[in-house]
């Protein structure tokens, strides 16, 4: 076992919260994820890691901490986006690019100001592409509490939000708000993304926000089941991402360490060329297939 | 700012080539009769004041000293609140450059702006000492504070005289008795460098960033933190969990008698290493990019870096900021 886990992996502080700082992400990540896909709101959700890299550089500048940035980005960028009109699906894609391009510029000038204007170092690979492992292990309950809180809601909404991820139309017919739950859930797919940049950066972000789920509706249908076939794929990419970037610093004889965020993403590449893989097998096996069978569990009326 | 120089009405300076026109206005400046046979514009005259650059405000100072009153110095990088390695060029900057005279850079890629903004504006009147070429220094260089080793000081000195004296000749007595005197006070930082190595050879010291590396070393003083660990905080990436550990380690197990800390180049790591050095009570000597001013010149500046240490190494007392 020597050659995956290298001597101290597990007494190491940073490790520790590492890991379970990738845990709570991931599960939250791989939960918001695979109502992402089903709303076909990737774009979206890739938006807002761009105004959660705005708020991360902006805390930086402020001195204030990294987590408060991408999550503050996050909240105010899906308000912005839900304002320009984000839920309907003509002009969908206009209004996210159009606060894409908005928060990538502000990141710029931020980026540029901590490096002209503070003694802050590191501060582009902190907020671009994460340093879980420069984590303080008191940011831990504030993760926790977020993630909580996240997936609470979402236990919540789940029906109305199922509802209108697969039917607008339906939806609307049978009462349900569509403004709303719309709006609610920009709202947590912005702390998702918030809580995963501490972890793979806010660049990289999607990548743990789509990767698993994407993953996971190839191989099961049934939303429940691709829910924990996510989170499950979702913890495996960063805790084999955290392991892997701690034992690359015995590859080398420099002992030059890798960062966490390419393992975590390349582990996510894989699992999803494999999915992909088993099923077009599967597919070809099974004969002609209908489109993504998905139960629908009946809406409370009102 | 420097009021940039004209050339007086009655002259016609002929539309050339901007490498032409900045020259001219650069020669304009210099008192020796420097000629540009290529340009063929006439060379007016000016006042006798040398205009010089400092890129890191120490190597501004020791200009300075050795000048006196015949230089006007300007320093590029001097705020004691930002990380110069991440240090961004302006239009001010470019302009001081291209009027310079006399230019001290460090070199080993520490300044590569400067390099980039003298090669904007050539001019064959401008002086470019850099440190590295005269310490032959390579590129690979690992550490590029070079103003922290006691013998570069005084090397920059005697080339910064013996360029004033090429442009000024008549000054050449008062920039060599300034020149003695500068030796004559960076002698207490030799001696004071001598009497704590004396007491305290061999004694572990952990850091966080390179800077001030080669003071370290002549003090006789022990680095125990990997150099690839100072490397990484310098160059702004993540050091390794297995670094940030031992690191840690060199703190919490008190196997170091001193914490540096560079307070130009933070980072989480750096921030959360002073606290753990501060709760194991470790004591913590602040150590710094550029001269922190006002209040110092170099040799006072190097006095009071290495006042911090004795005082630290004694009396276990920080100094948070000299």
């Amino acid at each position: 076992m020597h050659w995956l886990l290298e001597p101290g992996l597990f007494t190491n502080d940073s490790v520790r919260t590492a890991f379970l700082l990738g845990a709570m992400v991931s599960l939250v990540s791989a939960v918001v994820g695979v109502f992402t896909v089903l709303r076909a709101q990737s774009f979206a959700g890739h938006a807002l890691t761009d105004v959660a890299m705005a708020g991360g550089a902006g805390a930086s500048l402020a001195g204030v901490a990294p987590l408060l940035g991408f999550l503050g980005g996050g909240v105010l960028g899906a308000g912005a986006m839900d304002a320009i009109g984000v839920l309907r699906v003509k002009g969908r894609d206009i209004a996210t690019g159009v606060v894409l391009g908005a928060a990538t510029g502000l990141a710029a000038l931020f980026l540029f100001l901590v490096a002209s204007s503070s003694a802050a170092t590191g501060s582009t690979q902190l907020i671009l592409f994460g340093s879980v492992f420069t984590v303080e292990a008191s940011t831990l309950p504030y993760v926790a509490g977020l993630s909580a809180l996240v997936l609470t809601a979402l236990v919540f909404i789940r029906r109305p939000l199922l509802l209108s991820s697969l039917s607008s139309e339906l939806a609307a017919v049978r009462g349900v708000r569509l403004r709303w739950v719309g709006g609610a859930f920009m709202i947590m797919l912005a702390v998702s993304v918030g809580l995963s940049s501490i972890v793979i950066g806010s660049i990289l972000s999607t990548a743990l926000l789509i990767g698993p789920p994407a993953s996971a509706l190839k191989m099961s249908s049934h939303v429940t089941k691709a829910v924990s076939i996510a989170v499950g794929l979702g913890i495996a990419a960063t805790w084999l991402g955290i392991v892997f970037a701690y034992d690359s610093y015995y590859w080398l004889p420099a002992h030059r360490g890798l960062p966490v965020s390419f393992f975590v993403v390349f582990v996510v590449v894989i699992e999803f060329s494999f999915a992909n893989l088993a099923y077009r097998f599967h597919a070809r096996r099974v004969a002609p297939t209908t489109s993504a069978r998905v139960n629908v569990e009946p809406v409370g009326g009102r | 700012m420097i009021p940039l120089r004209t050339p007086s009405a009655g002259h016609e300076i002929p539309r050339t080539s901007r490498f032409c026109r900045n020259a001219v206005v650069a020669t304009s400046l210099v008192l020796v009769g420097v000629t540009l046979s290529s340009c063929g514009s006439p060379v007016a005259i000016s006042s006798g004041v040398i205009r010089a650059v400092g890129a890191e405000n120490q190597y501004a100072n020791v200009l300075a000293q050795i000048g006196g009153r015949y230089v006007s110095v300007r320093a590029i990088v001097s705020n004691p609140n930002t990380d110069p390695h991440t240090f961004e060029v302006s239009t001010r900057v470019a302009q001081l450059i291209s009027t310079a005279q006399l230019v001290v850079q460090n070199g080993v890629g520490y300044d590569a702006f400067m390099n980039q903004l003298e090669s904007a504006s050539p001019s064959s009147s401008r002086d470019v000492i850099e440190v590295q070429t005269l310490e032959g220094l390579s590129n690979n260089t690992e550490n590029p504070h070079l103003w922290y080793k006691p013998s570069t000081m005084p090397r920059v000195a005697r080339a910064i005289a013996v360029d004033l004296t090429k442009l000024q000749p008549g000054h050449a007595r008062y920039f060599a008795t300034r020149l003695s005197a500068f030796s004559k006070s960076v002698n207490s930082l030799t001696v004071a460098v001598a009497t704590f190595k004396k007491k305290y050879e061999g004694v572990r010291v952990a850091t966080t960033e390179p800077v001030a590396d080669y003071l370290l070393q002549a003090l006789g003083l022990v680095n125990v933190t990997p150099f690839r660990f100072q490397a990484d905080v310098m160059n702004g990436i993540d050091p390794s969990p297995e670094d940030i550990a031992f690191q840690q380690g060199l703190l919490t197990h008190r196997k170091v008698r001193v914490f540096l800390y560079n307070e130009q180049v933070s980072s989480p790591v750096t921030v959360s290493l002073q606290s753990l050095a501060k709760s194991s009570g470790v004591p913590i000597v602040a150590v710094y990019e550029t001269m922190p001013t006002p209040g110092y010149d170099y040799q006072s500046w190097m006095l009071a870096e290495i006042a911090a240490l004795t005082r630290a190494l004694s009396t276990s007392r920080s100094t948070v900021r000299i």
